[in-house]
């Protein structure tokens, strides 16, 4: 492994953030992780993320505006979205404004990890993630 | 039926318990409004009619009679004053005679017929005679006078016809000449005095006939005005009231009219029929309420199933990690892992059990609801949607508001409703305002939700609370959020307005009456 993947993650349950953390550092991940929107934008004016995972229903600047934003700022981001308002509709729209991926919540930390290495691999970076138990 | 009115704990048996739901009070309403038609008299409107027009025609028959009878007394003073005109006639021909006999010697035979036909016409019509001349004593005064007059005529004839010469005829005297002379014009005198007598009899009868004539139809007249002013108001005043329970009913308050009748009539019938009309009504509104209840709580469902995903995925990471560091993790790591298990189960049970308040097929009850807290819970129920649609909802509740008496289930669907049709009018970022406060006169409170949407065009305001009335698209919405509203506001004494100006958002205002219950004190601590 030469450098951790830069994982921004955005969500305003503070408990996501606090499991997914040590569970991404596990597999070779630098996560930086927000509850606030406005904050999380301000950071990612700052630096360039490999990776944004973020919410979409969030008070202030939703997760729709997050991906417009880093599509513009950084094209080379994968964004994986994740909600509990799982609709076709809203994934359709995500996929269609350049979204890498789509996470229905309620997700195991694997499901996570799967799509992760995943855009790893798109980003030319893979990581070592068995995702044996997930495919399918 | 058996009746004109069902007794009312037969309608409730066969409305079967659930169905209760969206009914209030109706029953001790009906009871009341039952006996007062049956104890009262019967009195119709028909019955006034007839009985006015029966009274009309006995006083007209009364009229004819009194008319009749005096037409009569015309007739007979008529007839009688022809006979009184005889009377003196043959009277006055025979003084005529008796004065040729005397100054030349004819006629005395004329005279004496004469005299004989006045005698005849008197005897005839004494008895009419005898009124006129105040009695007895008259009436023997004229036939003695008479006879007086015949006497002295028939011994002058008698001496006549034994062929002597009237200037021959010593016997009769100058003295009884002018006696004579004296009883013919007493008798003439009194025959004219009879004739001035009847002749005034008959003016006073003729006048009589005007005064019967002007006062009857004025009493009649009269009479028909009290009849037709006494139809007009009892018929205007049930009208009035019914037009005001109609304007009520329109409004969605179904309780059943009661008039302030006294008698039983028309009315009494048509109202029961109303009743009855009004108790289906508020059956099938019932219904309505419910239906639209079940929309709502699918639409609230859809809200609550997702939101209800993030607490679930919150423990569903948390297990995962447990499960997967478990013997790396250190005993504190694991009670804040189960800690937050814990508290994100209750979070979930919270979700649900808001919706299940609400979706909970209760019956009606009545009880004192603090508005504050159930603006409270409707915002806490409707936060995914909320959430969803981007809207910022700010609540705002003066410290002390009075509580109500009030269904608080009911309630809830309406503020759900206002509150669901403000996000629909409102875009992301939007803010919806709920407020609650005392009313202006401080004997109602207020509760109004305000939007910065589109607003309601002018022309369409006086529509929305009309049943099937939607702006929305089609599969949007039903048109009955805001009818149905209205009627659970008006069964609960309130009132439901909307004021609003197109381009700067529409608001909904309700006031609900605040009604003392000694029990308990209205103010929430």
């Amino acid at each position: 492994m030469s450098k951790p993947l830069e994982i921004l993650l955005l969500d305003d349950e503070v408990i996501v953030g606090k499991r997914l953390k040590p569970a991404l550092g596990k597999i070779g991940c630098a996560v930086e992780v927000f509850q606030d929107s406005a904050l999380a934008i301000k950071r990612m004016q700052e630096k360039e993320f490999d990776i944004v995972v973020t919410d979409i229903y969030m008070d202030g600047v939703d997760g729709m505006q997050v991906l417009d934003l880093v599509r513009k700022k950084s094209p080379r981001t994968k964004i994986i979205m994740i909600t509990g308002h799982a609709m076709i509709s809203l994934a359709r729209e995500a996929m269609e404004k350049g979204a890498f991926d789509f996470i229905a919540k309620p997700f195991k930390p694997d499901d996570l990890k799967a799509v992760i290495a995943r855009a790893a691999k798109a980003l030319g970076a893979p990581i070592q993630f068995d995702d044996k138990k997930v495919g399918g | 039926m058996p009746g004109p009115h069902p007794p009312i704990s037969k309608i409730k048996k066969d409305d079967n318990g659930s169905r209760q739901a969206g009914q209030f009070d109706h029953g001790s309403h009906l009871s009341k409004d039952g006996k007062t038609f049956f104890f009262f008299r019967h009195f119709s409107i028909r019955d006034q009619i007839y009985l006015g027009t029966i009274l009309v025609f006995f006083f007209a028959l009364v009229m004819i009679l009194i008319l009749i009878l005096n037409n009569n007394r015309v007739q007979k003073q008529m007839k009688f004053l022809g006979f009184v005109n005889d009377f003196s006639l043959e009277i006055q021909q025979a003084r005529r005679y008796e004065k040729n006999y005397f100054l030349y010697g004819t006629n005395l035979d004329d005279a004496l017929e004469n005299i004989h036909m006045a005698e005849s016409i008197f005897i005839k019509e004494s008895e009419e005679f005898s009124k006129l001349l105040g009695g007895k004593q008259a009436l023997q005064k004229i036939p003695d006078k008479i006879l007086a007059y015949k006497t002295l005529l028939e011994q002058l004839y008698l001496l006549e016809t034994k062929g002597k010469n009237r200037l021959s005829i010593k016997s009769f005297s100058k003295e009884d000449e002018l006696k004579l002379r004296g009883f013919g014009r007493d008798i003439l005198t009194s025959a004219q005095l009879m004739a001035a007598f009847e002749k005034a009899n008959l003016e006073k009868t003729l006048f009589r006939f005007q005064y019967i004539y002007v006062y009857s139809f004025l009493i009649l007249l009269v009479f028909l005005a009290i009849n037709s002013y006494l139809l007009v108001i009892r018929l205007y005043s049930t009208f009035k009231q019914i037009t005001i329970h109609a304007k009520r009913v329109s409004s969605g308050d179904f309780r059943p009219i009661i008039l302030r009748q006294k008698v039983r009539d028309e009315f009494t019938g048509l109202l029961t029929s109303i009743n009855d009309m009004l108790k289906k009504l508020d059956l099938r509104d019932a219904v309505m309420i419910q239906d639209h209840k079940i929309k709502a709580v699918g639409t609230l469902t859809a809200g609550v199933a997702h939101e209800i995903n993030n607490p679930l995925n919150n423990i569903m990471l948390t297990v995962h990690m447990l499960l997967e560091d478990y013997n790396d993790l250190s005993k504190e790591e694991k009670i804040e892992m189960l800690g937050d298990i814990a508290a994100e189960t209750d979070r979930s049970k919270k979700i649900i059990r808001n919706l299940l308040d609400f979706a909970r097929e209760s019956a009606s009850t009545m009880e004192s609801v603090d508005l504050s807290i159930l603006l409270k819970d409707t915002l806490r129920l409707l936060e995914s949607q909320i959430r969803l649609s981007g809207v910022q909802v700010d609540l705002r509740c003066a410290k002390k508001i009075p509580k109500i008496h009030g269904d608080a289930q009911k309630l809830q669907q309406v503020f759900i409703n206002l509150l669901l049709n403000a996000m629909d009018a409102s875009i992301k970022g939007d803010k919806i305002q709920v407020t609650g406060s005392l009313g202006d006169k401080a004997n109602s409170v207020k509760v109004s939700v305000a939007d910065h949407g589109e607003g309601i065009p002018k022309d369409l305001l006086p529509f929305v609370f009309d049943p099937f009335f939607t702006t929305k698209s089609k599969g949007k919405g039903t048109g009955l959020g805001l009818s149905v509203s209205q009627g659970i506001i008006a069964k609960h004494g309130g009132n439901i307005t909307v004021e609003s100006r197109e381009g700067r958002g529409a608001c909904f205002t309700l006031s609900f009456p605040i009604i003392n219950f000694p029990e308990n004190s209205i103010f929430s601590s």
